[in-house]
């Protein structure tokens, strides 16, 4: 696969803010790339850096082997489906989208056929003349990707495209999205806060906190083989416990040394373990490796999830079987299920299931103020 | 935005008004502050602001003679007269934006245009249209002798000067006020009233508030012309109100430059610090309600 | 609740138009009178086109309001954006402090700071003259920059700051990307603050008062130089054309845009957008070509120029069928010489005005026409240039009397334009035979708050030291101490101090007595209500004053000046003018002349011209002369003291 984009230990801040620290990352011909991460940790920098919106204080950005640091964003053959679309409120449909190609200042028949052209792919059809805030959410949505893919990018930047549109309409888009993508064969960086929508569109995930990469992967690497507690706490649910590698493929937590696939670790080295909560299997107390009591019990449809709580570890487990509150319950927990992670400056920060607040307040934060 | 052609941008941009605010609006002040300390031959001086808090002159009230600070007296009574007009101003115009703010779109438009109109009138012709109607033997007692309600002094009183001022700057309060007023939140009300909110209360403790920065700047827009008007006390005050307008343009008259840029210096750094203390207060205040 | 509202703004709404009815109405009055309204008659719309010099203010007033506002639109804008576009807390913070200055700062201080600045730089440089156009351009430009940006402003912060980046990332340049997606986003507020700047620069008076220069004059200051005569229902008809203008604008508007949104369907969207802009663009082109041609016309030309500064309504100017003098000057001048004249002509309220506006050097003018004292500070001064009476053949004319005056004993530097007595005037109806013939009129108890008081200092103190047999020209303080007491005791009688408003108040029968100018008491009389009956007697001693035509030594062309001045020697205009002012007439060809005596009638003949025998023993004995600086301040304060009463 040929490299498109290259970034070459970017640093970027604002006034003393370290906004990015030395991101390295190359991008691919043809791919479809997710840059996620909870909001301030420098993914919409690192896609305005892309778009030519923001200057690097140091590094390099190597557009197709060219170095591309002063190119400014209208010589830069990427484009861009912002955050809130934004739409020329002035111009209709028709002549948003062929905005690029009158400033090019392309002869009139060719810019309706290739209006009429991308129209037609993002189904908007018959829509030419209508004023822009007149048009429904998802609606805008199309406009602005078939305003940005008129030129014939090379790469389109998406920046939360999806974070204004309700659930639904974020699933049928997210396919569509993904459509477009395979047809035009046109690479796309996707920038989101949603760790589902990274794992179900990308070919590859960038995971991001405070302005450094975490880990590099396709989305079923990032979910099983999380680099750090961060990783693994963000991405899905999980169970993260202190631990201590007791030999290669042996580790123990909650004083219970379990069988496991990973080695490579020193001798009696600290570790993060990760447990996803639907790797874990509800036994009868005396097959159980581990035992406790259930705290609570939440019906969400495919499954129940229960907080269990073993010697004051409260752990999420998803299961299909029902438990009742205060049962007392064994866990069985397989090798493959259990994955060992180095110590990083992010183990401890997570712990238990004893309250969600942590994470409801990242999510409000999120739909409250949404990234510059 | 890129970095460097932002600076660039911004330097292309603010270049040509930083220049004009420095040369025109800068500069200029700092001349008044030249010759308010300096004499006729432009060496330093303090005598033209001395003179100002020390000249004094004889008042004869009928009973008593006192003396008094001549320019302290004639500061004193613009303001007294500016604060007046400000005051009522605001008592009359803050309900009327209240009702524009409230009304159909189209109203609200039609309203603004007709509270700017005679903004398009020259000021001096409005004002002596007013000595028309407030002389003793003008429209306004015209029409009170026709209802039988007896006859007005108004012309050469406080009142008059009062009118006049009101009159040419009631715009200015109620523009501000009502454009903060028509941006206000409709939920917020109903909010409040949903809190339980009688009301008045709804309008002392959400409307009121929430109004303030309109408030603020109506009260400096009328404020400080009145205070410093010279034409309105000429005309409707019978020439007996002599305010510190009056007084700035009576020296530049005598040509007494300097003593007229030492008042004006003083008259200004009197209302900035006015200003600046309204503006602290009232923020404030906005946090506590 | 409803109808408290309505009626309420309909209070309102009366109290604001109030006003605007009264200009209305007087505007077709018949009479001159402000107050009086004698009868219906377009007279004064008629007059008011015949009137060169109020529609040349009316035209420099929107060339100035057009190109002020555009500037200040255009600079404004551009700041606007840079400001917003400021990351820098403190730099931000001081943008925003400078820009509230002229707004928190009085206009008398934004006028008189630009001022002492013109008038400094201009003596630095060794400018003849200060103040021009372009610096009440400056002025007009400076106090309408924050209202643009503050209405700029905001709307740029509201925009989504995406959409610059939109056009870009599609292939704008930034400059293009402001113009093709900021502007039109930005556009409703750049026009509000272009029409809130026209507004501001059409209604100032204050400021254009500190920095108006030569011969660009604009309708405010026309109107406050009035003061010494009376403002004419001709302003009152101005008035009420740009009311009717506005209402028709806005009218239009308003139409134009209901019906856009009747038929605005959602596919019309885009027709109605660019119908909106081409409206915008096409009244923004339009403003800028006429501000553009106003700024030719005021420039064009290689005609030469004559600067004349006169009194307010002191020369026939077309109004009344009279003779429109600067015109008729200008084609004489054509005429005889070949020469294409362009004469500024400008006015000023009050003497002490005058000389303050020359002695700056904030003005040049070729001919000035002050009165005496003022004509002897001059020269004291050496503001003046002596004439050369070659050029001036119809000095002959001027009456023997009038030769050798205390202020120019040698006959160098003027020629008398007009003469005249201060006498008082009565309404007959009030004031008793008995209590006439004397100055203790204006001091009488029966006659409390009935009494009128000049506005200036020099006359009213002329008055009381008359009244006391002192002589005005004293040096010694305590004259004048003794004058105010006079003039303390009068105050509690006094209805008013007034200069121009005189013309309301006795004609409307306001007040009972009042000392003024001999020649406007038949302006006055002309114009009275039904029920006032007014006469008119001089007192003993009075003033007596000439104003005289001169030529300040900040000349430009004095060749030219010289013709002027002997043209308005000549017949026709000498009479047109003496029988426009009202005022004696020094110039035999006018007093002789038998059309003009029959034109005042006795009585007027009688009352203006007095025996002449020993004018120039009493002109000399009682007319004010020039008082040292030192004098002026005193009597300056003295009459702040008399006004804080």
């Amino acid at each position: 696969m040929k490299k498109i984009i290259e970034l070459k230990n970017i640093r970027k801040s604002y006034d003393d803010t370290v906004v990015l620290d030395n991101i390295n990352l190359d991008i691919y011909d043809n791919e479809f790339i997710t840059l996620l991460g909870p909001s301030g940790c420098g993914k919409t920098t690192t896609l305005r850096l892309i778009g030519g919106f923001e200057t690097a204080d140091s590094g390099d950005i190597i557009f197709m082997g060219e170095n591309i640091n002063d190119v400014p964003p209208y010589k830069r053959n990427v484009n861009t489906v912002f955050q809130r679309y934004a739409l020329f409120p002035h111009l209709n449909v028709f002549e948003n989208v062929a905005f690029s190609l009158r400033e090019k200042k392309r002869p009139e028949a060719e810019i309706q056929e290739k209006v009429t052209e991308m129209l037609s792919m993002v189904a908007l059809s018959g829509f030419e003349k209508r004023s822009v805030n007149s048009l429904s959410g998802g609606q805008q949505q199309r406009v602005a990707i078939a305003r940005a893919l008129i030129n014939q990018p090379k790469v389109l930047l998406l920046d939360e495209p999806l974070a204004a549109l309700d659930l639904k309409l974020r699933k049928d888009m997210q396919q569509e999205l993904k459509k477009i993508q395979k047809a035009t064969g046109i690479t796309f960086v996707f920038v989101t806060h949603d760790q589902e929508e990274a794992l179900s569109m990308s070919d590859t995930v960038v995971v991001m906190s405070e302005g450094r990469i975490q880990q590099i992967g396709t989305p079923v690497d990032i979910y099983n083989e999380p680099e750090n507690a961060f990783v693994a706490d963000f991405i899905g649910e999980s169970n993260i416990l202190d631990g201590v590698m007791m030999q290669d493929k042996r580790v123990l937590f909650s004083g219970h040394v379990f069988d496991c696939l990973d080695s490579g670790f020193g001798r009696r080295e600290q570790v993060d373990v990760v447990v996803r909560p639907e790797d874990v299997d509800i036994v009868p107390v005396e097959r159980g490796m581990l035992c406790g009591v259930v705290t609570s019990v939440t019906f969400l449809g495919v499954h129940y999830e229960i907080i269990v709580d073993i010697n004051g570890f409260k752990w999420m487990i998803q299961t299909t079987d029902f438990c009742d509150v205060d049962e007392h319950i064994g866990l069985y927990i397989e090798p493959d299920a259990i994955h060992v992670m180095k110590k990083s400056e992010y183990s401890g920060m997570y712990g238990d299931y004893s309250s969600f607040s942590n994470e409801l307040d990242e999510l409000s934060d999120a739909e409250m103020e949404p990234e510059e | 935005m890129n970095k460097k052609s932002n600076s660039l941008v911004q330097r292309i941009t603010l270049l040509p008004y930083s220049v004009w605010a420095t040369l025109f609006i800068l500069v200029p002040l700092a001349f008044v502050a030249y010759y308010a300390f300096t004499d006729s031959d432009f060496n330093f001086t303090m005598d033209n602001v001395m003179r100002f808090f020390t000249a004094t002159s004889m008042v004869d009230d009928g009973e008593t003679v006192r003396e008094v600070h001549t320019y302290l007296l004639i500061f004193g009574r613009s303001l007294k007269l500016a604060v007046i007009s400000t005051a009522i101003c605001l008592v009359m115009g803050y309900p009327l934006a209240y009702i524009m703010a409230r009304s159909k779109d189209r109203t609200q438009k039609i309203m603004v245009t007709l509270i700017m109109i005679p903004m398009w009138m020259n000021f001096l012709i409005r004002t002596y249209a007013w000595m028309t109607i407030l002389q003793d033997t003008g429209i306004l007692n015209g029409i009170l002798g026709m209802l039988g309600l007896g006859k007005l002094s108004i012309i050469g009183t406080e009142a008059a000067v009062v009118i006049g001022m009101v009159y040419d700057y009631f715009p200015y309060m109620v523009v501000p006020i009502y454009s903060v007023m028509a941006k206000m939140d409709v939920r917020l009300l109903e909010a409040a009233r949903d809190l339980g909110c009688p009301g008045i209360s709804v309008l002392r403790r959400v409307v009121w508030p929430l109004s303030l920065p309109g408030v603020i700047s109506g009260i400096t827009m009328v404020l400080i012309p009145s205070v410093s008007t010279f034409y309105i006390s000429q005309k409707l005050g019978n020439g007996k109100f002599y305010l510190i307008g009056d007084a700035i343009e009576g020296q530049y008259v005598a040509n007494n430059l300097h003593f007229a840029a030492a008042i004006a210096f003083i008259l200004m750094v009197i209302l900035l610090v006015c200003m600046a203390l309204m503006r602290k207060l009232a923020n404030r205040k906005l946090i506590v309600a | 609740m409803k109808k408290f509202s309505k009626i309420y703004t309909a209070l309102i709404m009366l109290f604001l138009f109030a006003p605007i009815l009264i200009l209305l109405v007087f505007s077709f009055n018949e009479g001159k009178s402000l107050s009086v309204f004698s009868g219906f008659s377009l007279n004064w719309y008629v007059e008011l086109f015949k009137d060169a010099e109020t529609l040349g203010a009316v035209r420099n007033t929107l060339v100035l309001a057009f190109s002020a506002s555009i500037i200040s639109t255009i600079m404004g804008t551009a700041a606007a954006v840079g400001i917003n576009k400021l990351r820098n807390k403190y730099l931000r913070a001081t943008m925003d402090t400078v820009t509230n200055i002229p707004m928190i700062n009085p206009d008398i201080i934004t006028g008189i700071s630009l001022m002492l600045m013109f008038v400094f730089v201009g003596r630095l440089f060794g400018a003849a003259t200060s103040l021009s156009f372009v610096t009440m351009l400056i002025a007009h430009i400076t106090f309408c920059l924050p209202y643009v940006i503050l209405q700029v402003l905001p709307k740029l912060q509201q925009m989504d700051k995406a959409l610059p980046e939109a056009a870009m990332d599609l292939g704008c340049t930034p400059l293009r990307a402001f113009f093709k997606v900021e502007l039109p986003e930005i556009l409703p507020g750049i026009v509000t603050g272009m029409i809130m700047a026209f507004t501001l620069s059409l209604d100032d008076f204050v400021i254009s008062y500190f920095t108006s220069g030569n011969g660009f004059q604009t309708l405010p200051i026309r109107i406050y130089n009035m003061t010494k005569k009376t403002v004419t229902p001709k302003m009152y008809a101005l008035a009420t054309i740009i009311f009717f203008v506005i209402l028709a604008l806005l009218i239009i508007s308003n139409i134009i845009e209901s019906s856009d949104e009747a038929t605005a369907k959602p596919t019309k969207e885009r027709k109605k957008a660019s119908r909106h802009s081409k409206i915008i663009a096409g009244s923004l082109g339009g403003i800028l070509v006429a501000g553009m041609l106003g700024v030719l016309i005021f420039n064009s030309g290689k005609t030469q120029v004559l600067n004349v500064y006169n009194w307010g309504e002191y020369i026939s100017d077309g109004s009344e069928d009279s003779l429109d003098t600067i015109k008729a000057f200008e084609e004489y001048c054509f005429e005889n010489y070949g020469m294409k004249v362009k004469v500024n002509y400008s006015t000023f309220a009050s003497n002490e005005d005058m000389f303050a506006k020359l002695s700056s050097g904030a003005v040049s003018f070729d001919v000035v026409i002050p009165s005496d004292y003022m004509i002897a500070r001059m020269r004291d001064n050496d503001m003046l240039l002596p004439l050369d009476f070659s050029n001036i053949p119809n000095y002959q004319y001027i009456n023997e009397n009038f030769h050798g005056l205390y202020y120019d004993p040698d006959d160098l530097y003027t020629v008398p334009y007009t003469y005249g007595i201060i006498g008082v005037m009565y309404n007959a109806n009030v004031v008793d035979e008995a209590d006439v013939g004397s100055w203790d009129l204006l001091w009488n108890e029966k006659y409390k708050g009935d009494i009128l008081q000049f506005n200036n200092s020099r006359d009213a103190f002329g008055t009381a030291m008359y009244k006391l047999g002192l002589d005005v020209n004293d040096p010694d303080h305590a004259v004048w101490d003794r004058a105010l007491e006079e003039l303390k005791e009068q105050y509690p009688l006094v209805k008013s101090y007034v200069m121009d408003e005189i013309f309301n108040m006795m004609e409307s029968g306001e007040a009972a007595a009042a000392a003024y100018y001999a020649g406007d008491y038949f302006t006055i009389m002309d114009n009275q209500a039904e029920n006032v009956d007014l006469r008119f007697y001089y007192p003993e001693p009075t003033n007596y004053f000439v104003d005289a035509m001169c030529i300040p030594s900040c000349c430009q062309n004095k060749e030219l000046a010289e013709i002027f001045i002997n043209f308005m020697l000549s017949p026709e205009p000498a009479i047109a003018n003496a029988e426009y002012i009202y005022y004696a007439c020094p110039n035999s060809l006018v007093y002789e002349n038998e059309g003009y005596i029959e034109d005042m009638g006795e009585e007027a003949m009688e009352i203006l011209y007095p025996e002449l025998g020993n004018f120039k023993e009493l002109y000399n004995h009682y007319a004010y002369r020039s008082l040292s600086e030192e004098t002026l301040n005193y009597v300056t304060s003295l009459w702040e003291t008399l006004k804080i009463n």
